[in-house]
């Protein structure tokens, strides 16, 4: 898994870097490059919410309002994680 | 304070890119944490770095992998996620145009958002930087990056159970804070939502795979964007 990862993120790359001017900077396939990692993480989200019962989405919710007061990974991490611990022991 | 000869090389990269690094230590740390959970060894996670160097594409990887994707499934996550830095190295394609071809490729494989970011930052202020710029702050970018992995694979064996502590938690709100990091206004909303909505279709009405919707949805929602004339 290692493997194929790095040499396809690496060809990747190398094929921006040598391509160069032929790569796109506009039109459809160049904002389809750009929303695509925004779109696959949301769709990761979705994922890890179809079995969400109110617990997880409640602490997801404050999750996601840490992220976007402090925009900070750690911080949204730890209220995440003491957000369903909390909910997972008490209810 | 007129700059040297070499201000503009590498040490120059690698001091410019050092305030960010601070920022790169606490989220490899997060990662390592993450990894550890999802079985990988900090062997393992070393290596992942130096060789694939690219973070959020790790953690959905990596991510992936733990939940039992399989192969296939976890590197077409990962290399869909890294499809943008072809356009980042593109945008800076001169920087490796007259280098020998190692070089090209090194530079190439350490260029990341941030130096790239502080390269166009840099030219913008006239200063006449390039490849040894670049290939600095990866330099340091990449030592960092790995040392914090490591670190955090380490800490988290030294943790009990991670569920009780609800650390299975930890990737959705690491992803939440991902996908908060990337919005870059309203016109992201409507992608983002068809994403979403072809995960939950998907799996919900027609029982696909969940680690399938996930690449079907990402795909469907940036063409979504791309199709889109005011994207």
């Amino acid at each position: 898994m290692i493997a194929a990862l790095a040499a396809g993120t690496f060809a990747i790359r190398f094929a921006g870097a040598r391509l160069g001017q032929a790569i796109p900077t506009e039109g459809p396939m160049a904002r389809a490059l750009t929303a695509l990692p925004g779109c696959l993480i949301v769709a990761l989200v979705a994922t890890s919410m179809l079995n969400a019962g109110w617990r997880e989405a409640t602490a997801g919710a404050l999750a996601l309002a840490v992220a976007v007061a402090t925009r900070n990974l750690p911080a949204t991490m730890i209220v995440g994680i003491a957000a369903i611990w909390a909910l997972r022991q008490g209810l | 304070m007129p700059p040297l000869p070499s201000a503009d090389g590498f040490a120059a990269g690698a001091r410019d890119v050092l305030p960010l690094a601070f920022g790169t230590a606490v989220y490899g740390l997060a990662f390592g944490l993450l990894a550890a959970q999802a079985g990988f060894s900090p062997l393992q996670i070393g290596v992942m770095g130096v060789v694939v160097y690219a973070g959020s594409s790790q953690i959905i990887a990596v991510q992936q992998a733990g939940a039992g994707a399989g192969i296939a499934a976890s590197v077409f996550a990962g290399l869909a996620l890294n499809l943008r830095l072809l356009l980042i190295t593109a945008s800076i394609h001169d920087v490796y145009a007259r280098q020998p071809w190692w070089k090209a490729a090194l530079g190439a494989h350490l260029t990341a958002d941030e130096n790239w970011a502080l390269l166009l930052a840099a030219r913008a202020r006239g200063r006449p930087v390039g490849w040894g710029y670049l290939v600095g702050g990866g330099a340091l970018q990449m030592a960092t990056w790995c040392g914090a992995t490591v670190l955090g694979v380490v800490f988290a064996a030294a943790m009990p159970e991670p569920r009780a502590l609800g650390m299975d938690f930890a990737f959705t709100a690491a992803f939440l804070a991902i996908a908060v990091s990337l919005w870059r206004g309203r016109s992201d909303l409507l992608p983002w939502a068809v994403s979403a909505a072809v995960v939950f279709g998907g799996v919900r009405l027609l029982g696909a795979p969940p680690h399938w919707m996930l690449a079907v949805g990402g795909v469907l929602g940036a063409a979504v964007a791309g199709l889109r004339r005011d994207g």
